[in-house]
């Protein structure tokens, strides 16, 4: 499986959501991170034939996924990160249906949706209707439906936003566990929900992609240095306006500090491993003294 | 291959029964629904407590007792309306005026004359429409008959149609190959008429556009949301990017609602019907509608039954176009606001242009969409249109020129729906 995008770029009335992309992916976890209006539903969406590119294609195997139509669509699964439903179905009733306009046989429908139902741990609540559940069995139920044509395409758009931290973890775990001979493309905004699971980060910034790869690799490639800086509060508040700060920790004598920067902050500061926090924060990051919410 | 199909079929069956499932599961399908029956219900009740009878203390007495007296009463006149039996209407009306009750002035005395001419008022009606000119209608007219005027009644529809074709008002409005299809349209209805007790046909006529305009509003107001839905509720993102989400199961979509309005429709106007003339009687279903005074002057030779007929499947098409025009707005719009408009739009359009006056004006607005919901006016109308070098009335052309365009929109919705964007 090859999905292949080409010079792709979508523009909603002279505003450039996606410009000029392009970027190969083949069966694997790609991690697409960026910040709030980085393009990456609008990607995504077009990934899905929801939308047409304004210019460029993308290729699933060599051919125009916009050609292909049903035949392409056969092969995805989308979790919309807004995602809809119908709320006076039950969730099997939602899942039947779901499994119908996916073109799989109401026999084969059956057996898959009593089986994904036990994957997400919602068997006990196949006859409640889907505006009763909560956020966290929304967005199982949201994975089900996804899963339920066994796609190999399988796009997830912020699946893990809005949920608690052990709701959090079983989720990535699920994911991780889907992810076996097919290709998942997962966006979010939280480095940690694909450090461990994505074979591949894609960074994007304003409609582009700034860079891609590994994640040892993208750690190796981050244009920063990681300095680790204890210092007096006075001090620390004005060395943090200057650097992009990872972090801040008030310690007794003052305060500790996690500042990428190309060169040393401050004689007093170590070295230390990056990791893909410091990669995000490297792109995407603002100096504190820009956001004082840091501090 | 026989097997795939199987298949397919199946599983266009699925899809259809959960797009079944989606409009009957709603909030607003369901109140729609309860609102319908309380209108057949109200409905019900008004086409049968209009009927009454006049009791010997001259009280007005309506409703479920009125009617078996009512029918006894009309039935004594039932038969070939002959020109012995107009004469012993107009004789009959003649020695009741002159009774003490006929000539008093009290409410009361003349409330109990008129209760002793129930039996035959629907001829009564009838020779006022036959005595008054073709656009007048003098309520006392009758009561200035003598016997002898009883051989003019039937020549009088076709003589009356041609005064007023000579007025030179009409003039401009018909040629004379039109004047003469419309004369040989009266000529055409046979004579004399077979009178009988028809009071269920009456009330059902009378009350049928009610429903049905009604039901047709109800029935857009929920196909409205049916396209939109996907987009307000969400479910646009995976609905669109499933693999028949561009397809079949549009067309399931489509299916769906076809199927909702047609069962929605005729179990309403069977229910209606059955009630209706389950109570009043269906007994003159083969009279000419000529013998209700309100179509005396149609242009058509139809039974009552064939009326009903005709105003049933016409209404069905209107119904099923209505529905057809908000689903289309609604896939396109995203909206069931602007969706549900569109109905109420048309409908109202003549009361906006029909003030014009204009003859042409009329005769356009004839052949609007909603005239389908309401075709006993259509029997009535005198709107001339050349279909192909031939004449025709508004009847001959709405039924099938609304058919052909309900069909040709279900490709259209499905087109316009299957490449919506998700934004
Ligand atoms: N339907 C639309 N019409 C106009 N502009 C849009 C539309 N959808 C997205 N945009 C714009 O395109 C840009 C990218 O939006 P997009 O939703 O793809 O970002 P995102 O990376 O998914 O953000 P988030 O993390 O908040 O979900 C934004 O500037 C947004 O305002
Ligand atoms: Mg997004």
């Amino acid at each position: 499986m090859e999905l292949k995008i080409e010079n792709v770029t979508k523009t909603f009335q002279k505003t450039p959501a996606v410009t000029h992309l392009n970027y190969t992916m083949e069966n694997g976890v790609y991690g697409l991170l960026g910040l709030n209006g980085a393009g990456k539903t609008t990607l995504m969406r077009m990934l899905c034939t929801l939308l047409k590119p304004t210019e460029g294609r993308i290729l699933c195997n060599g051919a125009d996924i916009f050609r292909m139509g049903a035949d392409y669509r056969k092969l995805l699964g989308y979790l919309p990160q807004d995602f809809g439903f119908y709320p006076d179905f039950t969730v099997k009733d939602y899942l039947m249906y779901i499994a119908s306009i996916k073109g799989v046989h109401k026999a084969v429908a059956k057996k898959r949706v009593g089986e994904l139902l036990v994957r997400v741990g919602l068997t006990k609540a196949e006859n409640k209707k889907m505006r009763k559940l909560s956020g966290g069995m929304k967005r199982r139920a949201g994975i089900a439906q996804a899963m339920i044509n066994h796609p190999e395409i399988l796009i997830l758009d912020e699946p893990t936003s809005g949920l608690d931290p052990n709701e959090r973890i079983r989720f990535r775990n699920l994911i991780s566990e889907l992810a076996q001979d097919r290709l998942v493309l997962l966006s979010t905004h939280i480095v940690s929900d694909v450090e461990s699971i994505a074979n591949e980060i894609l960074l994007m910034k304003e409609g582009e992609l700034v860079h891609a790869g590994s994640p040892e690799k993208i750690i190796a490639d981050i244009p920063d240095k990681v300095w680790k800086l204890s210092l007096g509060r006075e001090e620390a508040v004005s060395c943090a306006r200057q650097y992009k700060t990872a972090n801040a920790r008030s310690t007794p004598s003052g305060m500790e500090l996690r500042i990428l920067s190309a060169e040393k902050p401050h004689p007093e500061a170590v070295e230390e491993m990056p990791g893909l926090e410091d990669v995000f924060l490297s792109y995407f990051g603002e100096k504190a003294g820009e956001d004082d919410a840091v501090l | 291959m026989y097997f795939y199909l199987i298949l397919e079929r199946k599983r266009g069956k699925t899809m259809l029964y959960y797009e079944w499932k989606k409009i009957l599961v709603k909030k607003g399908t369901k109140m729609a629904l309860l609102v319908l029956a309380a209108v057949l219900a109200a409905t019900c009740y008004f086409a049968i407590h209009d009927v009454y009878y006049v009791d010997d203390n001259g009280e007005h007495v309506y409703g479920l007792p009125a009617i078996s007296r009512l029918r006894e009463m009309k039935k004594e006149w039932s038969g070939p309306l002959t020109e012995e039996v107009i004469e012993k209407v107009i004789a009959e009306n003649r020695r009741i005026n002159d009774t003490k009750e006929g000539r008093a002035d009290d409410v009361q005395s003349s409330n109990i004359a008129y209760g002793w001419k129930l039996g035959f008022h629907d001829i009564y009606y009838l020779l006022m429409r036959s005595f008054c000119k073709f656009r007048e209608a003098d309520y006392y007219k009758p009561n200035s008959l003598m016997p002898e005027d009883a051989r003019y009644f039937y020549g009088n529809r076709v003589r009356s149609l041609q005064e007023w074709l000579e007025e030179p008002e009409q003039e401009y409005r018909f040629d004379d190959e039109e004047r003469a299809w419309l004369i040989g349209r009266y000529e055409a209805v046979e004579t004399p008429f077979y009178y009988d007790y028809a009071d269920g046909w009456k009330q059902l006529f009378a009350f049928a556009s009610t429903v049905i305009m009604l039901m047709m509003l109800v029935l857009a107001f929920v196909c409205a949301s049916i396209f939109s839905g996907e987009f307000q509720q969400k479910a646009d993102a995976v609905f669109f990017s499933s693999c028949h989400g561009r397809g079949k199961a549009v067309a399931a979509k489509l299916g769906a609602a076809f199927l909702f309005v047609t069962v929605v429709y005729f179990v309403t106007v069977l229910l209606y019907s059955v009630i209706v003339l389950g109570i009043l009687g269906a007994d003159g279903a083969d009279l000419p509608i000529q013998t209700n005074h309100v179509s005396w002057k149609s242009l058509y030779s139809l039974t009552n039954f064939q009326q009903y007929l005709l105003i049933v499947f016409g209404g069905y098409i209107g119904t099923l176009f209505f529905s057809l025009l908000t689903m289309l707005v609604s896939a396109r719009t995203k909206s069931a606001v602007l969706a549900v408009i569109v109905p109420f739009f048309i409908l109202f359009l003549p009361s906006f242009v029909g003030g014009a006056d204009m003859f042409w004006v009329d005769k356009v607005l004839a052949l609007m969409p909603d005239r389908l919901l309401d075709m006993k006016q259509c029997i009535s109308y005198f709107y001339l249109y050349r279909v192909g070098g031939r004449i025709a009335g508004s009847l001959h052309i709405l039924p099938g020129l609304y058919s052909l365009l309900s069909v040709l929109l279900f490709p259209v919705i499905y087109a316009v729906y299957r490449r919506m964007q998700v934004k």
